[in-house]
């Protein structure tokens, strides 16, 4: 446990990111404790490397960095081997450790790249190894390789390094952004609305339940989705702004107006699109409040929020075919109306009049 | 007569919405409360599961649970797992729990820290009516003999992972004034007290329970070789105790190894599995001025010896008193 290894990955706003590798290397077993003791004993620098040639070749070999996916090269900088005598090398109780510097020279790093630490199998070093990334957020970021887990797995640079909960979704979105960084806003966009974003399903649902016909839907989500792409647009870039508890009992009176309105086709129709305009634009305020707790990155603030709309869009979707899936078959049917629609739409109307009552409530006191 | 059924209908739904809203907040509260006017009683075990002569052949569970008071769980590394025989604790409060330390062994196979910490909130949140509990898993100090496991709740679900940088563990428990403020930390209506206490290393972090009025000291003040890196700091820090100690009652203090014998002076040899007739683990306060004496009257590096602790200042590690 004394002689634990540490990886340090450094990444500066300017110049080449640095790799350390701090390793007790006489108790690795990729070199003795008697040739370690003579190869510190060298003063040349380049001789120590000539002779850790063979050991430094099966760390670098195993040891593995990739960005976004892809395996970087690493250049060796320097050598540093600590050792007091050969008994302290021999005695895992007095680690005497070697740092091992490596430049990362081709790859420009920025807040969205996606790092991540592995050491292969093809080598064994003294267990745990902790490793810490200290990039562009304000904390470093801590993970732990061990015998059994020996990737960091997935470590996003614009990410504070303290991670508040081990979330599945946020795993798997940032696995998602291993394979492109945009990928991972899109996650987080389709997140907003399924599963955290249930007034927003309700509104969508509304919109499904008012007509049989296909084209009418596509229409008003079409419409509802270019409303709220603007406000929310608006509001991240500090355009335009609302106070959140406002928005979320207005949001709440949308999905009870969509709701009553399928009740009165036939009445409302030509006020229904101006409606689902309006909506929308308040619907683009609610999320900009929701995606205020997320950082976006600075220097790409607009493929994130595209990407993130996208999400939205695609979370959209999925209930659509989900609702479709349940019920759309009966929707030319006669009975559709009077004995799906209409029922749903008075539970979606009672559903959005306790978020109304409930949101205001906690409004007034 | 069709719009009166639909309103009817849409607000008999948002009527029983509220209606289990209500219910839920009427209903008999099961939030736990930990006075602090009084000290909340606790018990130890008679013998800590100590090793065995062959590790080899050591039957006992990977992980001695033991249930200190209804809220609070004192675990330990089986010593034929690993010789550091880790203590590890967790807190419950509402809603939440603390565990303190992941032990010495990687391998959920050889020592399944996860698996036992899931079982003793789940039979916790079964006995106390509670649910959800959020656990937060932290850190005395960061030496490997007291996170190897860490990596068994990273995909825990519900759980905040402190980290294991000293920049990370500062902003988790809100450090501006490292290490001698004291912070205020509510765990679920449970109140501690933390403060700083470097010395052994340099992140190291003192817990006091104000229920149990228990002050866990870490690898900083224990029954064993008490190796300090950095004296001068670990003499503030035993200092900063004794004033916490002054300002706070306190039951017990209580640590993370046991490395003295009940000989006074005299050590376990280094590495040992097998610790017969082992000391309690909890300290007393007599043990803790005997420190702070001893702090004060220092200023060789050296090893130090007195009855319940060994001062091992500023020396290399493997310095031992074993003949």
């Amino acid at each position: 446990m004394l002689n634990m290894t540490n990886l340090n990955l450094s990444i500066p706003t300017e110049g080449a990111a640095k790799l350390d590798l701090i390793i007790d290397l006489g108790q690795s077993g990729l070199v003795t404790p008697e040739f370690y003791w003579s190869s510190a004993q060298t003063t040349d620098g380049s001789e120590q490397e000539l002779m850790l040639h063979e050991a430094l070749s099966k760390i670098e070999e195993g040891l593995i960095l990739k960005v976004n996916g892809r395996r970087q090269m690493l250049a060796l900088t320097d050598l540093n081997l600590e050792a007091i005598s050969l008994d302290a090398i021999i005695n895992p109780l007095t680690p005497q450790m070697a740092r091992i510097s490596y430049e990362l020279q081709s790859v420009k790093l920025s807040t969205e790249d996606i790092v991540e630490l592995q050491l292969a199998s093809s080598i064994d070093v003294p267990w745990p190894c902790l490793v810490r990334v200290d990039a562009f957020a304000n904390l470093p970021a801590s993970r732990l390789l061990t015998e059994e887990t020996r990737s960091s797995g997935a470590i996003l640079l614009g990410l504070p390094g303290q991670r508040e909960e081990s979330d599945f979704l946020l795993a798997l979105t940032l696995q998602f952004q291993s394979a492109s960084p945009a990928l991972s806003w899109l996650a987080v966009g389709f997140q907003h609305v399924v599963p955290d974003g249930a007034d927003h399903i309700a509104f969508i649902l509304g919109l499904f339940f008012l007509s049989s016909r296909l084209t009418t839907l596509i229409g008003q989500v079409t419409l509802f989705t270019v409303a709220h792409s603007i406000t929310l647009t608006a509001a991240i870039f500090g355009w335009v702004s609302a106070p959140s508890h406002l928005i979320e009992i207005l949001i709440a009176a949308s999905i009870i107006y969509v709701a009553v309105d399928n009740l009165y086709e036939e009445q409302s129709q030509r006020w229904r699109a101006l409606a689902v305009l309006g909506f929308g634009l308040l619907h683009g305020l609610g999320f900009a409040s929701a995606l205020g707790s997320l950082e976006l990155p600075q220097d790409t603030t607009l493929s994130a929020l595209l990407f993130f709309n996208l999400g939205v869009e695609v979370g959209q979707l999925a209930v659509l075919v989900m609702a479709f899936a349940c019920v759309g078959w009966f929707r030319q049917q006669p009975f559709y109306k009077r004995r799906i629609a209409d029922p749903a739409s008075v539970t979606i109307a009672g559903v959005g009049l306790y978020w109304f009552t409930k949101r205001l409530a906690i409004y007034l006191f | 007569m069709l719009k009166l059924k639909h309103s009817i209908a849409a607000i008999s739904v948002a009527s029983g919405l509220l209606m289990v809203d209500l219910a839920f907040s009427l209903g008999p509260s099961r939030a736990l409360v930990f006075p602090e006017s009084a000290t909340a009683p606790g018990s130890f075990p008679d013998q800590w599961i100590h090793g065995s002569k062959s590790a080899m052949d050591n039957e006992d569970p990977a992980v001695q649970v033991h249930r200190y008071n209804d809220h609070t769980y004192i675990l330990r590394e089986n010593k034929a797992i690993n010789y550091e025989g880790a203590f590890m604790y967790v807190f419950f409060g509402n809603e939440k729990a603390l565990l303190i330390d992941q032990g010495s062994t990687s391998s959920p196979a050889l020592f399944p820290l996860r698996k036992t910490v899931d079982k003793i909130v789940s039979d916790w949140e079964s006995e106390f009516k509670q649910s959800n509990t959020h656990l937060i898993v932290a850190n005395s100090h960061l030496h490997g003999d007291h996170y190897a496991a860490w990596n068994q709740f990273v995909d825990r679900p519900n759980t905040t992972m402190v980290g294991l940088t000293h920049e990370e563990v500062m902003n988790y428990w809100g450090f501006s004034n490292y290490p001698n403020q004291r912070i205020e930390f509510d765990l679920g209506g449970r109140e501690f007290v933390i403060t700083g206490t470097p010395g052994h290393e340099s992140s190291e972090i003192a817990f006091y329970d104000k229920w149990t009025d228990l002050l866990y000291t870490g690898d900083m003040f224990y029954r064993g070789r008490l190796y300090l890196q950095d004296w001068d700091a670990w003499s503030a820090s035993i200092r900063r105790l004794q004033s916490l100690a002054n300002d706070y009652p306190v039951s017990h203090f209580v640590n993370n190894h046991i490395e003295m014998t009940n000989t006074p002076t005299i050590d376990y040899p280094i590495g040992t599995t097998w610790q017969p007739n082992e000391p309690p683990m909890q300290m007393t306060r007599a043990m803790l001025d005997e420190a702070v004496n001893a702090a004060s009257k220092i200023d060789q590096a050296g090893i130090y010896k007195f009855d319940d602790f060994l001062i091992y200042n500023e020396v290399p590690w493997a310095y031992t008193t074993d003949p």
